[in-house]
């Protein structure tokens, strides 16, 4: 390295590459920001959508079943308790999960698209229940693929 | 590509070339896949999580988004960055875009926070505006 005669050559070469293309130096370059997003990739966050339909102004489908509707109705409660038609699920869960309440609404939905009849869903929220928990409803219902989604809180009329 | 590189005594050789191609590449391929999920929603706002729920359309043209802030037990809905204590203009503002442009939607975008009475209120506003077509954001993750 230290060499009379190799440093002379060194020179000599920065010399002309100075106004040349680095490789080296890029390809480092491009390793690190590569890794920066594929490590970004992994904590991103989306945002999704729950998506409903308010009642009442949709257009009725002409191939609207005659089958009378079943009609389920999901309690929010303030503690953050979920029922259906009265009954309690996943009360000793402490996450946000609902799988009990999932295979129920999947079991209720498979039932009546057998009979061909709607399943309409309302869900009765109490006034402080937490936005969270009824979001955690919703997602429930998107999983078990029930589209028919009214929603009210308290005594009120609902949507 | 060279048969797999390396020089006439059939000895492998790295070559550069090929690699930068294929660097660039998954550069290419990580930055946009990270760009375009970046978030441009309300940094005060603590949105639910919903792994089950559709990746957000985005359709700005189309969309009115309602943000409700929850702060210190109190609840502030907000349009285009204007704050609405009073819900009525924003209901003439929504019904005069929802007038002008059949396929207009609402997202709301709620604190997880916010007690459900308020979600409720959002939704009159919406109900009232003449909009049907509503739907709830949320992330994909904590």
């Amino acid at each position: 390295m230290s060499e009379p005669g190799k440093k002379k050559h060194r020179e000599i070469e920065t010399e002309q590459l100075a106004v040349g293309f680095q490789i080296a130096p890029m390809i480092d370059v491009v390793f690190v920001i590569m890794l920066f997003f594929m490590v970004m990739v992994g904590s991103v966050k989306v945002e999704r959508e729950l998506k409903s339909q308010l009642p009442g102004l949709a257009p009725p489908s002409a191939d609207a079943p005659t089958e009378m509707p079943d009609e389920i109705i999901v309690g929010v409660e303030e503690s953050g308790a979920v029922t259906l038609n009265e009954e309690e699920f996943d009360s000793n869960r402490p996450d946000k999960a609902l799988p009990d309440f999932i295979s129920t609404l999947k079991r209720l939905k498979q039932e009546a698209d057998n009979r061909s009849a709607k399943v309409i869903v309302t869900i009765q929220a109490e006034e402080q229940a937490t936005y969270e928990r009824v979001i955690d409803v919703l997602n429930a219902l998107a999983v078990a693929k029930v589209a028919n989604v009214t929603f009210t809180v308290g005594g009120d009329e609902g949507f | 590509m060279g048969g797999g590189g390396g020089g006439g005594d059939g000895e492998p050789e790295f070559q550069i070339a090929p690699m930068i191609d294929v660097l660039l590449v998954l550069l290419i391929f990580f930055m946009s896949i990270t760009s375009a999920q970046v978030l441009s929603i309300d940094k005060e706002i603590q949105l639910p999580v919903a792994k089950d729920a559709k990746k957000k359309e985005k359709d700005v043209q189309n969309e009115a988004n309602i943000n409700v802030r929850w702060t210190n037990g109190k609840a502030t809905i907000l349009f285009e960055n204007n704050s609405y204590d009073v819900v009525e203009p924003l209901v003439e503002k929504l019904r005069a875009r929802h007038d002008a442009n059949a396929k207009y939607r609402a997202v709301i975008r709620g604190d997880k926070r916010l007690p459900a009475i308020e979600i409720q209120r959002v939704m009159s506003v919406i109900a009232q505006a003449g909009i049907d077509d509503i739907s709830f954001s949320a992330l994909n993750k904590e």
